[in-house]
């Protein structure tokens, strides 16, 4: 039995919170205004958008999916909440309600292509990214949302405390939420055993096809929400708006520990995961390594995570043979 | 005996003749909507300019999707082979030369992404995903501030010149698909990367190289890439770094409207190249009719979803029908020994 520190290791989340202080340290040893307050609330703001892209991310690929239009989604509710906020004069609460329901109606596109009529889930989500980002292009018009009011931009530019914005304040509960949802209820749990082995799943009862229906869902919801907190934290959204930040969401949440493969993963992990890919974004650009390479970045950091993942499995399965092998390959 | 009365139900023709189809019915809706569209009969031919890229794209990736991998760095990987072409010819190289070194360097991206597939064993999708992340950041950073541009005529006219009307991006899309369909349909590899789709499990069984063919059929994805960008370059007559990017889901929805099945080891790469001069026509015709190319690509999402959504219910109903039909023959045959 190995001790209890190194079992500690071995949970994804906690090894990514050390690698983020090791890289924090490390940066700011080299350079002081890293560890500034303006700075750690940048890294915070900034990484909010895909702090809601990758929890529903997770939700979907827990249940063994993926959802390829998680960006579009996002750009398309930051476009319609926008120009009803800046023609409109709408208020916060019904802005982030409105963002809420437009994510839920585009997630339920999915769902419907995903669960009802069961398309193989990257060939669904890959239509309607074509559909929502051409939809988006649609919407705009060819228009711009460019003037925010200060009272909404505000919270993503005040801290609560130094360091710490508004804006990831309100994101926490979601966190907590949709740890709670994975972790301690049945529909949670009922996630994992359909990502885990849907036939086993449904032997047992589950009724797997409504729990894949709810995480597209649950997606979408979240890529609603994620365009809210977008319009807060840039104050406008254009017709690409979100275009790239589809697979952004999915490293960041196989960053955190979610598995492609089901049955792995949680809503920590996607904190972690997309605050971990902010810092080492920001810790290059503080080292002076040029803009052009933060995607290289990001694509290391994916491969150096999948490749540890693999690793730690391995061992996993040669320490309990039995039980691991019944996943079958 | 009794007759049996089987309720008679349409069922799909072959999915090659349904693109047939469809292909000829767009073909005749823009002609007669669009005067510009069939332009003196050779404008439909000069049309296929610029898709040709799009299509060579999409048969790298079908092969590699006809084993159950995807590769989604191709993209980004005929990116990286324009701006290397562009760079070569800015500096003064031939065009022989800026295209093997272009085709050079995507085949050697396509091999790493395939020596990690193979070897490692770490799903493609994750593997491509962060290769097609490092391979922009390399085109980018290839192609620098100022991309190249104005390239001499010699290499333009690989993507914008013909040959008797013919334009010579359609005559190399021709020949890639010619080659990949006698490779796919009438050699060991190909029979190889149908079977390690199909069911890897009985592939390892029946001694197949599986290491050896995936390695292959990334390196070829990725030579087919580079040749994409070479042609990319050569039409565009620049070598922006996004260039072949934005080919990628492009050519992913053409290689699944061609009835390519997304786990593997179903398909026929003939369809792939029907389905990619249907949605090239498509795209092309409502660029002309004046829509902007954003809705283009909605309605190319549209079509990919309603006519998989046709498929995929038609041959449902077609399996079920099929089972319906065990069961009244096991009944029958009950019925004979009882």
């Amino acid at each position: 039995m190995p001790p209890r520190w190194a079992l500690l290791l071995r949970r994804r989340e906690i090894l990514v919170t050390a690698a983020i202080m090791i890289i924090v340290a490390a940066s700011t040893a080299a350079h002081s205004y890293f560890w500034a307050s303006g700075n750690l609330a940048f890294i915070f703001a900034d990484s909010v958008v895909i702090i809601f892209l990758a929890l529903g991310e997770s939700f979907v690929m827990i249940g063994r999916g993926i959802d390829l239009s998680v960006g579009a989604v996002m750009g398309l509710s930051a476009i319609i909440v926008g120009f009803r906020i800046q023609n409109h004069g709408m208020t916060l609460l019904p802005a982030v309600l409105l963002g809420a329901a437009v994510g839920i109606a585009l997630g339920f596109g999915n769902a419907l292509l995903v669960g009802v009529v069961r398309l193989p889930p990257i060939i669904a989500t890959l239509g309607t990214l074509s559909v929502y980002s051409g939809l988006e292009f649609v919407v705009t018009n060819g228009n711009q949302v460019d003037t925010i009011p200060s009272s909404i931009t505000d919270l993503g530019s005040h801290t609560v405390l130094p360091g710490i914005p508004v804006i990831l304040l309100l994101t926490l509960p979601f966190v907590l939420i949709s740890a709670w949802l994975l972790r301690y209820t049945a529909f949670g749990r009922s996630i994992y055993a359909v990502g885990d082995d849907a036939e086993a799943a449904y032997r047992a009862g589950i009724g797997v096809q409504r729990v894949v229906f709810l995480t597209y869902v649950i997606s979408g919801l979240f890529a609603g929400l994620g365009g809210v907190a977008f319009l807060i934290y840039t104050s406008g959204a254009s017709s690409t708006t979100g275009i790239n930040d589809n697979l952004t969401a999915i490293a960041a949440a196989i960053i955190g520990g979610t598995a492609l493969t089901g049955g792995v993963g949680g809503a920590f992990g996607a904190l972690v995961g997309s605050v971990f890919l902010t810092v080492t974004l920001t810790a290059m650009s503080f080292a002076h390594v040029s803009d052009v390479w933060q995607p290289a970045g990001v694509g290391v950091l994916v491969l150096l995570a999948v490749v540890y993942d693999s690793r730690s499995r391995a061992s996993q399965a040669r320490r309990t043979p039995r039980r691991r092998r019944r996943r079958g390959v | 005996m009794t007759a049996l009365d089987l309720p008679r139900r349409w069922r799909l023709p072959g999915w090659g003749t349904c693109l047939v189809i469809a292909i000829a019915a767009e073909l005749i809706y823009f002609t007669l909507t669009t005067r510009q569209f069939a332009g003196h009969g050779t404008g439909m031919l000069d049309l296929t300019e610029q898709f040709a890229p799009t299509g060579v794209l999409a048969l790298g990736l079908a092969m590699v999707i006809l084993t159950g991998n995807i590769d989604l760095s191709c993209g980004a990987n005929a990116s990286l082979a324009a701006v290397i072409a562009g760079t070569v010819l800015a500096k003064g190289g031939g065009p022989v030369l800026a295209i093997v070194a272009a085709v050079a360097v995507s085949t050697l991206s396509g091999l790493f992404n395939g020596l990690i597939v193979a070897f490692a064993g770490i799903d493609s999708l994750l593997v491509t995903l962060a290769t097609q992340f490092i391979l922009t950041s390399i085109a980018t950073s290839v192609a620098g501030a100022s991309p190249p541009f104005g390239f001499p005529s010699a290499f333009t006219l690989i993507g914008q010149g013909s040959v008797n009307d013919m334009p010579i991006a359609l005559l190399v899309l021709l020949v890639i698909s010619l080659m990949v369909i006698v490779a796919v349909g009438y050699t060991g590899l190909g029979r190889s990367l149908t079977l390690i789709g199909y069911s890897p499990r009985a592939a390892l069984y029946s001694g197949i190289a599986i290491r050896g063919s995936l390695t292959a059929v990334f390196t070829l994805c990725g030579a087919m890439s580079g040749v994409a960008g070479v042609l990319l370059a050569a039409y565009y007559n620049s070598a922006q770094p996004q260039i072949g990017t934005d080919l990628l889901l492009p050519a992913i929805t053409a290689v699944i409207l061609g009835g390519m099945d997304i786990f593997g080891g179903r398909g026929r790469i003939a369809e792939v190249v029907l389905a990619v001069f249907l949605l090239g026509f498509l795209s092309q015709g409502m660029l002309i009719e004046g829509d902007s190319s954003l809705s283009i690509t909605m309605i190319t999402g549209l079509v990919l979803i309603g006519a998989l959504v046709i498929k995929f219910a038609f041959e449902r109903n077609f399996r079920q029908q099929m089972r319906a039909r065990m069961h009244r023959l096991r009944a029958l045959s009950w019925d004979a020994h009882g």
